[in-house]
C-alpha cells in the first residue's frame, strides 16, 4: 500500500500552522489550530477524527472556500511551490477548476439535476481548457471508463437522477479528474452510500492514486474506510492534530491516547466476537470556544497527569514519520490498557435453561400500493403495483434474545419492525407476540399489547420532540401505562434519568440543549419507561458518532440485562450488530437469506450475499486480509423483483452452479438447514458453501 | 461546510418563567432593526387604543354600558361630541387634526377607532387560527380520503375573491361588528388551514410522532400536543401577517359602508365620510385615516418580517 514520497523533492501542498476561526455573535471562535501537514504526489493523507474536530474546515481552507464567516487566522498554505494564502477570489476560483479539485459527501448535492450527465462533464474541459465538444466528448467518456463506470457512452446522456448513488459518486469523481488535477480533496466520499457500493468507490479511489499519480487529502469519521484507502493518516481532535504516521504504523502501534480510544471504540470485523467488545470515550468533545487550557484531549484521557493540565504539547516526532502531540507518548502502550469498570460493557447472562419463544413471525408481508402513474389512475381503474418492501419473513425470537438485522438500504428492514410495532399496515402472513397478534395499527392496539412492545429510533435530532423538556416526555409514557402511582413519577423519571447515566439536571433541560448521544439515551429511557419486554432498535447508533456510539450500545445492553428485554437492533453493517447479538438476519430485497446464531453467520458456510456485505465491511486494521468480492450494480427495485432467487442478478457465486446458476433465475432457492437453527436460502450445496474460503483473515 | 456547535447552555435553567419568556422575545425582537421599527407603530395604537379614555379603570365602560359617560385621556375629546360652528376645520391646537363636517374631533375618532380595530382584526385571526389551524391539522395528520375532501372545499372557498365573499357576507347578514369578524374568519380560514396542512405534513414523518404512536396515542394528542407546538413559529409569523390584513379588510369594509354602522368611529367609514370633502378643500379626514390604517398595516408586516428573519437565522 505505501510507496515512499520520501524520495520526492517538493509535496504537492504544505500546510504549516494553519489556524481557521468562524466569526460568530459571541466573537471569533478557533475551528482549527496549528494543524501542519504535506501531501506529496501519488500519497493519499487521511484526515479521521469525529463530528467538529475541524476536518472538513481544514479542507475548505486549503482552497479558501469558507464562507462568509470564516477567515484563515495564522498559518501558510504553500501550494507546489507557491503560498495560497491572501490570494485573491478570482484566482484561487481558477485553480480551484485546475489544479485542486473537491469531491464532496452527497454526489446528488454536486450533479445539477437538471442538466444530463454528458453536458456536465464536457462544460469542465470547454470552460477551463477551450477543448472543443466533440473532443471533450471523448475525453469524458474515457474518463468515465477509467472509473469502472459501465456503459459510458449511454450514461453521458443519462440525467443524474437516472443513475445509481454509487455511479453519480463516480461521475463526480470522473469530473474532478478531468482536469488531471495536482491535488484531489475527498471530503466524505462514500459517507452517504451503502456498504457494498462503498467498497467499490473506494477501490476506485486507490487504484487511482496509483494510475493518475494525484496527491489526495482523504477525509473520513470512519476509521476502516481510512485505513483502505489511505497512505498516511492524521487524527485530528478539537482541530488540532494530534497524531500523524503512515497507515500501518498508526494501526499497529497508535501513540496518542485518543487514537488508541477510537480504534477500541469501533468494531473489529477481524477479531473473534470476544475482540468486538466496544469500549467508549467518557466525556465528548469540548466545544471550539471552551477548551480546556492544557492538552485539549486532557478531560477525557485516562493518562493524563498535573503536567497534560498546564501545557498545551505540540506535535513532535518521535519516531520516523510518526509525529504525536501527547506529552506522555513514550509513557503510553496500547497494549497493556484495561479498561476502567465503569466502560465494561456486562454482556446478558447466558441462560442455561432453553427460554421461551416471545416473538413468532410467520411469512410476513408489507406491501405499499404504487399508482401506476397513468390517466386511468384519476378514476380509480389504473393497475395497482405493490412495492413489496417485506414479502415473506419468517422468524422467531427467545425472550430476552437480541436478533441483529442486517442488509443494504431498501432491503425492508425498516419496514419489518414499523410493521410490527403497528406503525405500517401488515399486508400478509401473521405475528404472534406473548399470545397477541400484531395484525392491527398501534392506534387500535390492547394498551397491553402497546406497552410490552416499544422502539428506539435513529435519528437523533427528531426522536425528541423539541417543544418540551426532558421529564416531560419520559413521563408520558409513565403516566400512559401507569407504571407507578401518580405520586412517584418524578422519582421514577429520575432513576430512568440515572438508568441511562443521565444525572438529575436533565429533567428540565430542552432537546437543543442536549448533544446526540444524550438524545439518544433519553431515547432509550422513554422506549424502556413502560417496562417493555420487546424492544425494537431502528438503527439506534448509527448517526453518533464513534465514542458516543459505543457508550450507547453498552447501555443498551445493560439495561436488556437488568429488564431481561428481548431486542431486534437493527443495522446497515455486520461489523456492529456482531458482539451483542445471540442470533443475526440477513436481509435482501424483503427477504432473509440467512438467519442463525451470530457465530454461525461470520463463518463458512454463508450465503453468497452474506459473504458479500463482509467482504464489503471497511475493516479498520490493515494487517487483517479480506477477501475481495465486490456486488455489481444497485439493490433491484422491489416493484418488480427478479425471478427464482432474487438475488441473482448479482449473486457472484452463481457461476459454482452448473449451468452457470441457470436455476437461480427460474427457482426460488430451497431453505437449506446447517444446523442449530442456523438456515440459507440458496441453490448451491451447503457442501460447497462450507468450502468457501473465509472473508476475513488475520494475518499471523 | 463544518458547522460550529453552539455549546450547550451548561447552567440548567429552572422552568422558564412567564416573564423569561417575554423578555426573551423582546430580546429575540430587539435584534432585528425591521422589527424593532414594527414594535414602535404597532406599540404606538397599542397604547394610543388602552389609553384613549379612562375605560381602562372602569369596568362599567367594559360591559357596553353606553351610558356611562367616560374622561377622554390621550383622546383629549369625546369621539361623538360635536363642536357647533366648528366644522370642516384643518388642523389647530385645539384640534390637533382637525375635525369633521359635524364639527367632531378627528383626533379622538382616530384613537378610538383604533380602539375597534386592534379589538376587532385579532379576535377574527384568532377564530380563524382555531378553526384553519384544526382543519388544517385533520387534513394533513390523516391525510388520503379526508384530505381531498376537506381542501376541495377549502380550495372553492380560496377560488372566490375575498371582497366578494366579504359583501356576500355582509349584504347576508347585515353590518355589525360580529358579521365583520365572521366574514374576515371565513375568508381567513382556508389560507391558514392550507399553512398548517404542509406544516403537519412536514412534522408527522418525525420519529417523535412515530414514538407517540407507538405509544397508542389518540390522534387528537398527536395533533395539538406533538405536532402543533412544533408548527408555531410559521403560525405565529404568518397570523400576524393576516391581522395586518384583517385591518386593511376591516378599513375596506367600513370605506364601502359595510362595516360598523354610524356614528362608530371606524377608519373605514371615516375615509369614505370625508372623501367627498377632498375636492372641498378638506382632505384631513380621508388623509388622517387612511395614513392610521397604513401605518398599522406596515408596522404589522415590519414586525412579522423581522421576526421570521430572527427566527430564521437560528433555525
Amino acid at each position: 500500500m505505501t510507496t515512499s514520497p520520501g524520495k520526492m523533492n517538493e509535496p504537492v501542498v504544505r500546510v504549516q500552522n494553519l489556524a481557521i476561526a468562524y466569526e460568530t455573535h459571541s466573537g471569533d471562535v478557533n475551528a482549527v489550530r496549528d494543524v501542519s501537514f504535506e501531501i506529496h504526489r501519488g500519497e493519499t493523507l487521511g484526515l479521521v477524527g469525529e463530528s467538529g474536530c475541524g476536518k472538513s474546515t481544514v479542507a475548505y481552507g486549503l482552497v479558501n472556500y469558507l464562507g462568509r464567516n470564516g477567515k484563515i487566522v495564522h498559518g501558510e498554505i504553500i501550494f507546489q511551490g507557491e503560498s495560497l494564502v491572501g490570494r485573491s477570489p478570482e484566482e484561487l476560483r481558477k485553480l480551484r477548476g485546475d489544479q485542486i479539485a473537491m469531491v464532496y459527501q452527497d454526489p446528488m448535492t454536486s450533479l445539477n439535476p437538471v442538466l444530463r450527465v454528458g453536458q456536465q462533464m464536457t462544460e469542465v474541459l470547454t470552460v477551463h481548457r477551450g477543448i472543443s465538444v466533440d473532443e471533450a466528448r471523448t475525453r469524458c467518456v474515457e474518463m468515465l471508463r477509467r472509473v469502472y463506470m459501465p456503459d459510458p457512452e449511454a450514461v453521458m446522456g443519462r440525467y443524474p437522477h437516472q443513475i445509481s448513488g454509487g455511479q453519480q459518486q463516480r461521475v463526480v469523481i470522473a469530473m474532478a479528474l478531468l482536469n488531471n488535477p495536482a491535488l484531489l480533496v475527498m471530503d466524505e466520499p462514500t459517507t452517504a452510500l451503502d456498504v457494498t457500493v462503498e467498497a467499490a468507490v473506494l477501490d476506485l479511489v486507490a487504484d487511482l492514486r496509483r494510475d493518475f499519480d494525484t496527491a489526495i487529502l482523504f477525509i473520513s469519521h470512519n476509521l476502516g474506510v481510512v485505513a483502505r484507502v489511505s497512505s498516511r493518516v492524521g487524527v485530528m481532535y478539537a482541530g488540532e492534530m494530534v497524531e500523524q504516521a503512515p497507515v500501518r504504523e498508526i494501526f499497529a502501534h497508535p501513540r496518542h491516547p485518543y487514537t488508541q480510544g477510537l480504534m477500541r471504540c469501533v468494531p473489529r470485523l477481524g477479531a473473534d466476537k470476544a475482540g468486538s467488545v466496544l469500549y467508549p470515550i467518557r466525556g465528548r468533545v469540548p466545544a471550539p470556544d471552551r477548551l480546556p487550557p492544557g492538552c485539549v484531549f486532557e478531560p477525557r484521557c485516562d493518562y493524563a497527569t498535573e503536567h497534560c493540565r498546564q501545557e498545551r504539547p505540540a506535535l513532535r516526532q518521535i519516531s520516523n514519520r510518526h509525529m504525536v502531540s501527547c506529552l506522555r507518548a513514550e509513557h503510553i502502550r496500547a497494549s497493556e490498557w484495561q479498561p476502567t469498570e465503569d466502560i465494561i460493557p456486562l454482556m446478558p447472562a447466558a441462560d442455561a435453561a432453553e427460554p421461551e419463544t416471545i416473538l413468532n413471525v410467520d411469512g410476513l408481508r408489507t406491501y405499499y400500493k404504487q399508482s401506476s402513474g397513468s390517466p386511468l389512475d384519476l378514476i380509480g381503474l389504473g393497475k395497482k403495483r405493490y412495492v413489496r418492501a417485506v414479502d415473506g419473513v419468517s422468524f422467531t425470537i427467545p425472550q430476552g434474545k437480541t436478533l441483529g438485522v442486517v442488509g443494504e438500504s431498501g432491503c425492508g428492514k425498516s419496514t419489518l419492525i414499523k410493521t410490527l410495532i403497528g406503525l405500517e399496515p401488515m399486508t400478509g402472513g401473521a405475528a404472534q407476540f406473548l399470545g397477541f397478534d400484531l395484525e392491527k395499527k398501534a392506534s387500535k392496539r390492547d394498551m397491553g399489547l402497546i406497552r410490552e412492545l416499544q422502539m428506539v429510533f435513529q435519528n437523533p435530532d427528531a426522536t425528541m420532540n423539541p417543544s418540551y423538556s426532558v421529564g416531560t416526555q419520559i413521563e408520558r409514557p409513565l403516566r400512559r401505562f401507569k407504571v407507578v402511582p401518580p405520586n412517584q413519577i418524578h422519582a421514577e423519571v429520575v432513576r430512568l434519568l440515572r438508568a441511562v447515566k443521565l444525572d438529575e439536571h436533565y429533567y428540565d433541560r430542552r432537546p437543543r440543549q442536549l448533544s446526540g448521544g444524550e438524545k439518544q439515551r433519553v431515547g432509550i429511557a422513554r422506549a424502556f419507561a413502560g417496562r417493555p419486554d420487546l424492544v425494537l432498535c431502528d438503527e439506534p447508533v448509527s448517526a453518533l458518532d464513534v465514542s458516543v456510539q459505543a457508550a450507547v450500545l453498552n447501555l443498551l445492553l445493560e439495561i436488556q440485562r437488568e429488564q431481561g428485554t428481548t431486542m431486534i437492533f437493527i443495522a446497515h453493517d455486520l461489523s456492529v450488530v456482531r458482539f451483542f447479538s445471540d442470533y443475526v438476519a440477513v436481509m435482501y430485497l424483503g427477504q432473509i437469506v440467512e438467519i442463525g446464531p451470530a457465530e454461525a453467520i461470520y463463518a463458512p458456510p454463508y450465503h453468497p450475499y452474506t459473504e458479500s456485505l463482509l467482504a464489503a465491511v471497511p475493516i479498520p486494521d490493515p494487517s487483517v486480509a479480506q477477501q475481495h468480492i465486490r456486488l455489481e450494480g444497485s439493490v433491484p427495485s422491489p416493484l418488480n423483483p427478479p425471478s427464482g432467487c432474487r438475488f441473482h442478478t448479482r449473486c457472484p457465486r452463481r457461476q459454482l452452479l452448473p449451468d452457470g446458476g441457470a436455476i437461480c433465475e427460474r427457482e426460488v432457492p430451497p431453505m437449506q438447514d446447517a444446523g442449530d437453527g442456523h438456515q440459507i436460502h440458496c441453490h448451491i450445496p451447503l457442501e460447497t458453501l462450507h468450502d468457501l474460503e473465509p472473508v476475513v483473515q488475520i494475518a499471523a | 461546510m463544518a458547522v460550529i456547535e453552539q455549546p450547550a447552555t451548561l447552567s440548567a435553567p429552572a422552568r422558564p418563567s412567564v416573564w423569561g419568556k417575554v423578555t426573551a422575545v423582546l430580546a429575540l425582537l430587539g435584534r432585528s432593526r425591521v422589527a424593532i421599527a414594527g414594535l414602535i407603530l404597532v406599540g404606538f395604537w397599542v397604547v394610543m387604543a388602552s389609553f384613549a379614555d379612562d375605560c381602562i379603570i372602569r369596568p362599567a365602560c367594559w360591559m357596553g354600558d353606553s351610558e356611562a359617560v367616560s374622561t377622554p385621556w390621550l383622546a383629549r375629546y369625546s369621539p361623538f361630541e360635536q363642536f357647533r360652528g366648528r366644522n370642516l376645520e384643518g388642523p389647530s391646537a385645539d384640534h390637533w387634526l382637525g375635525t369633521d363636517r359635524n364639527g367632531r374631533d378627528l383626533w379622538a375618532r382616530i384613537v378610538h377607532g383604533s380602539r375597534i380595530i386592534l379589538v376587532l382584526a385579532p379576535i377574527s385571526v384568532l377564530i380563524a387560527l382555531a378553526i384553519g389551524g384544526t382543519l388544517g391539522l385533520i387534513a394533513g395528520y390523516f391525510g388520503g380520503q379526508i384530505d381531498e375532501v376537506l381542501m376541495r372545499v377549502l380550495d372553492a372557498l380560496m377560488a372566490f375573491p375575498q371582497i366578494l365573499l366579504y359583501l356576500i357576507i355582509i349584504a347576508a347578514l347585515g353590518p355589525s361588528a360580529v358579521n365583520v369578524v365572521l366574514a374576515i374568519t371565513i375568508a381567513g380560514a382556508p389560507g391558514i388551514a392550507r399553512l398548517v396542512r404542509s406544516l403537519t405534513l412536514d412534522i408527522k414523518t418525525r420519529d417523535y410522532v412515530a414514538a407517540a404512536q407507538t405509544r397508542g396515542e389518540s390522534p387528537w394528542y398527536i395533533m395539538f400536543v406533538e405536532i402543533l407546538p412544533n408548527a408555531r413559529g410559521p403560525i405565529i409569523i404568518d397570523a400576524m401577517l393576516r391581522v395586518g390584513y384583517a385591518v386593511f379588510a376591516i378599513g375596506t369594509l367600513g370605506f364601502l359602508g359595510l362595516g360598523l354602522p354610524p356614528p362608530s368611529p371606524d377608519w373605514g367609514s371615516i375615509v369614505n365620510a370625508g372623501r367627498k370633502f377632498i375636492q372641498a378643500g378638506h382632505p384631513w379626514d380621508a388623509l388622517w385615516a387612511s395614513l392610521s390604517i397604513a401605518s398599522l398595516v406596515v408596522g404589522l408586516n415590519l414586525l412579522a418580517d423581522g421576526l421570521s428573519e430572527e427566527l430564521g437565522r437560528y433555525r
